[in-house]
């Protein structure tokens, strides 16, 4: 990769990060391309070299964003109330991560894997509120990557 | 990575997708995982992933050891 290459990646790298963070939905790629006074083929270009460095995921056909973790891009069962904002984690892991990205409280809404009764973790002053329950991890760690969307 | 209500419900539920039982946290052990995890600020130019090495540190300091936590 050339020094334009990384220097591309690094302002796309960033605009996603800047935009879920400030929105709770990552940018589009089209979007990503006139913000930063790109072409669409560079945008995507970089994106797939993120991708490849597992700095992002991608989603499977429109190659937009699926994951720039701890958020997704997409709605899912894990979610996060912070900042008056709502945002997605990929996982119980990554809905916590999400207040310590950001540095603020959160609420995080999520239910029982089982039986889907609902469950809700509060963070409060960089501190998780006591609450009951368990975090289960199906994957040992060193196969994380390998299916990061069962994950 | 999922919440569970309890130790049952995870068993229950590895016996309804007939997965194996992986590793339990509890969650404030998830959440200093997540904060350290998720410390750097991934807009910072020159951000690189982590090492091996340095992944390993970071879960043995947490006391996440053993094969279940192993990255080699």
């Amino acid at each position: 990769m050339d020094s334009d290459d990384a220097e591309v990646d690094f302002r796309v790298r960033a605009a996603v990060y800047d935009g879920v963070m400030t929105s709770g939905t990552a940018p589009l790629g089209e979007d990503l391309a006139a913000q930063l006074a790109l072409s669409r083929e560079q945008v995507a270009a970089a994106l797939e070299r993120l991708a490849a460095g597992r700095a992002l995921v991608l989603q499977r056909d429109s190659r937009e964003v699926l994951m720039a973790n701890p958020f997704s891009a997409v709605p899912t069962p894990f979610a996060v109330r912070a900042a008056g904002k709502l945002y997605y984690g990929n996982c119980i892991w990554d809905a916590l991560g999400i207040p310590a990205v950001l540095g603020t409280d959160a609420r995080i809404d999520g239910s029982c894997g089982c039986c889907g009764e609902a469950m809700s973790l509060a963070v409060t002053a960089d501190a998780l509120e006591p609450t009951d329950g368990v975090v289960h991890f199906a994957i040992p760690a060193r196969r994380w990557w390998e299916d990061i969307v069962f994950n | 990575m999922l919440l569970f209500r309890s130790e049952e419900h995870i068993e229950e539920w590895c016996r309804a997708w007939s997965l194996q039982r992986g590793a339990t946290l509890s969650p404030d052990t998830a959440w200093r995982l997540a904060r350290a995890w998720y410390s750097a600020d991934r807009r910072e130019r020159g951000r690189r992933r982590r090492t091996v090495d340095e992944t390993e540190a970071l879960l043995a300091e947490l006391g996440l050891t053993g094969p279940f936590w192993a990255l080699r």
